[in-house]
């Protein structure tokens, strides 16, 4: 256990992350809502010692009552229309929405018309796109920052 | 265990006796599928008789035009057949209770093509949501209670709702509700070309892209009469290998979650970063996605890159043998494991359970043994000493096929990638069938086409095959445990859902 702690301090230096330096926090919830998991599997990667975003007081809260954010991925289908919905009427006022990943922008989404209840915009106010197919973690974790420090996320085109 | 190769491998191509029920046809020796249309009298005994010779079963699909049902068998060599039976009346005759794994098969098929199965009763929902009785199973007694989760879970999880039935913290039944994600992915395919039905098979999961894009790309080429040269088969068992490479060291990630071992989370995930970007540096995308397409492969790598990706496949594989050796002897997170989330070597071949799950059960059945469409010369699938079929085998047996893999790996960087075709030298065929081994198990693409286009795609991944089987080792089980053991399977809902 020492040996594996020794070795992340070690990782951590030898990245040479800058010190945190944001006194705010960010509490996000992530909702799926019709994804490929590519968007999640890089989600999850940006707690990688390589991205380490909980330094930044940006943390995934359990519950969308916790929430400042609501991160959502996928196109969204008929079948989570209603849940996705339900998440966002749980959250505290101020409250702001990000769209992760081209899915949920509504760029050229695969599926039947029936089973597809359209873009994360047609149903929620967007403030924050995050583009690609998926979004690297540094992506993602760079456009959330944007947001603790109260500028409009940057458009990151890669 | 501690670390490299202590398993022990078998040879599986000795069990059963394909020829009895059919021979494959010309071309068997690259996977050609043998199709015999039987009737509604015949269907059973036939399949009944396959089984018995150890053909396993391989999935259910309502053909093009939706007037058969076609299911597929296959042989531990590798064999292929697709029994079809006529749908009369709007049904067919159920196979449930001969092959327990077509639960789930039949349940869509009626969800999605309205066919009926006589015998499959209650024939319960399982794409179609509606009302709560039409999709769990009844479970009364005193001091019962349920406990809902989902849809949306609490962590960075994809969407699908789990129902338990508990009596205090211990589980009594679990229903799994999935197919949230529900796209229409394989109708929407429906009518494109075969090039352009690849992109539909991709979008269904971005974790098994490859192994999805080849299983699709294969069936394809069969319909073709296509046969990979040896570079095509070459890079694309490179790329199967890869995604499995970075899938295995995400799900041991995933374990440590489970248990709450935030260090060994921390450090797999920073191995699955890094394998990312080995992806990345190869391919240019971190998920090899675009990287297979029917017909032939683009990725080129000099001999500079492929040293490049060796030497960081080298350097990482030192370090994830440091981090295994850590959890292995890791007292506190070893004691979670023993025990969890069972299922053994019986249950695991009654639901049709693939993969590593299936080989941490003893079942050392795996795809890559006979892939002749593919790269895997004198390939033996690896089981652990111990096969308990708990969480524990399962963490050990992605322990053993990281290390295959990087062996794998080693093999096939040894020269430069070239982009290659695949060659006409096999008969045309109305269907294709592709099987591959995904990070999860086999999964079985079958493409209906009229030689241009796709008349009907199916796509039956190793998430699919597998999620009854997390539900099967849910039972006796503390609620709590619920979460390791359902990340010791580590399935797609997407894959499922498509
Ligand atoms: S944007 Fe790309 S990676 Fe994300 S869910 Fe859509 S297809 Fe998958």
């Amino acid at each position: 256990m020492f040996a594996l702690l020794r070795d992340l301090r070690h990782l951590r230096r030898s990245l040479a992350l800058p010190p945190p330096d944001r006194g705010r926090s960010l509490a996000v919830r992530h909702v799926d809502a019709g994804s490929c998991n590519g968007c999640e599997h890089e989600l999850t990667l940006t707690a990688s010692p390589f991205c380490d975003l909980a330094r930044f007081g940006l943390g995934i809260v359990a519950s969308p009552r916790h929430a400042d954010v609501l991160l959502v991925s996928g196109a969204v289908t008929r079948r989570m229309r209603e849940p996705l919905l339900t998440a966002y009427a749980a959250m505290p006022e101020p409250r702001r929405v990000a769209a992760l990943g081209d899915c949920a922008l509504g760029r050229e989404v695969l599926g039947m018309p029936d089973d597809l209840a359209g873009p994360v915009e047609d149903l929620l106010p967007v403030d924050l796109r995050i583009p690609g197919c998926p979004p690297p973690p540094d992506a993602i974790a760079e456009a959330l920052l944007g947001l603790v420090d109260g500028r409009q996320g940057p458009t990151l085109i890669r | 265990m501690t670390i490299g190769t202590t398993g022990r491998t078998e040879a599986i191509e000795s069990r059963g006796n394909p020829g009895a029920v059919a021979r494959p046809r010309v071309g068997g020796s690259v996977g050609t599928v043998e199709i015999a249309e039987v009737g509604t009298m015949t269907y059973r005994s036939r399949l009944t008789e396959a089984l018995a010779a150890g053909w396993r079963y391989g999935g259910t699909h309502v053909a093009a035009g939706g007037d058969r049902v076609r299911t597929l068998l296959t042989a531990p060599g590798g064999a292929t057949l697709l029994l079809g039976v006529p749908v009369e009346g709007g049904k067919v005759p159920t196979v449930v209770d001969l092959a327990p794994a077509a639960c789930w098969d039949e349940r869509e098929a009626a969800d999605l093509h309205g066919i009926g199965f006589i015998g499959h009763a209650p024939l319960r929902s399982l794409v179609d949501h509606g009302d709560l009785g039409r999709w769990t199973v009844p479970v009364a007694g005193t001091d019962l209670c349920q406990v809902a989760v989902g849809p949306i879970h609490a962590g960075v999880i994809e969407s699908g709702h789990f129902r338990f039935h508990l009596v205090g913290d211990r589980i009594l039944h679990l229903d799994a509700r999935l197919f949230y994600k529900h796209r229409g992915l394989e109708r929407a395919a429906e009518g494109s070309t075969l090039d352009r039905g690849a992109a539909y098979v991709a979008r269904a999961c971005g974790a098994c892209a490859v192994a999805n894009g080849v299983a699709y790309a294969h069936a394809c080429e069969q319909v073709l009469g296509l046969v990979p040269t040896p570079a095509l088969s070459r890079a694309r068992t490179l790329l199967l290998e890869l995604e499995r490479l970075w899938s295995h060291l995400n799900d041991v990630a995933a374990i440590c979650a489970g248990v709450g071992l935030a260090a060994g989370n921390t450090r797999f995930a920073g191995f699955t970063e890094r394998a990312r970007r080995v992806n990345a540096e190869l391919s240019g995308h971190r998920f090899l996605f675009g990287t297979v397409r029917v017909g032939g492969n683009d990725l080129v790598a000099d001999g500079g890159q492929v040293r490049a990706v060796r030497a960081a496949l080298d350097a990482l594989r030192v370090e994830v043998t440091s981090g295994w050796r850590e959890l292995m002897f890791n007292a506190s997170f070893q004691d979670r494991l023993p025990g969890a989330g069972v299922v053994a070597t019986e249950a695991a071949r009654r639901l049709g359970t693939v993969g590593p799950a299936a080989r941490a059960a003893g079942l050392a059945e795996d795809v890559r043994t006979a892939s002749p469409r593919l790269h895997y010369p004198g390939f033996r699938p690896v089981v652990p000493d111990r096969a308990t079929g708990d969480v524990r085998a399962r963490l050990e047996q992605r322990g053993l096929e990281l290390w295959q893999t990087f062996d794998l790996l080693d093999g096939l960087l040894d020269r430069p990638v070239e982009p290659a075709t695949a060659e006409r030298g096999a008969p045309p065929g109305p269907i294709g069938v592709g099987r591959v081994e995904s990070p999860r198990g086999a999964t079985t693409c079958v493409v209906e086409s009229d030689g241009a286009r796709v008349t009907r795609l199916r796509l039956r991944t190793g998430s699919y095959a597998n999620w009854p089987s997390v539900a099967a080792a849910a039972p006796g089980n503390l609620l709590v445990d619920f979460p390791l053991i359902n990340k010791s399977f580590e399935l797609c809902y997407a894959c499922a859902d498509r």
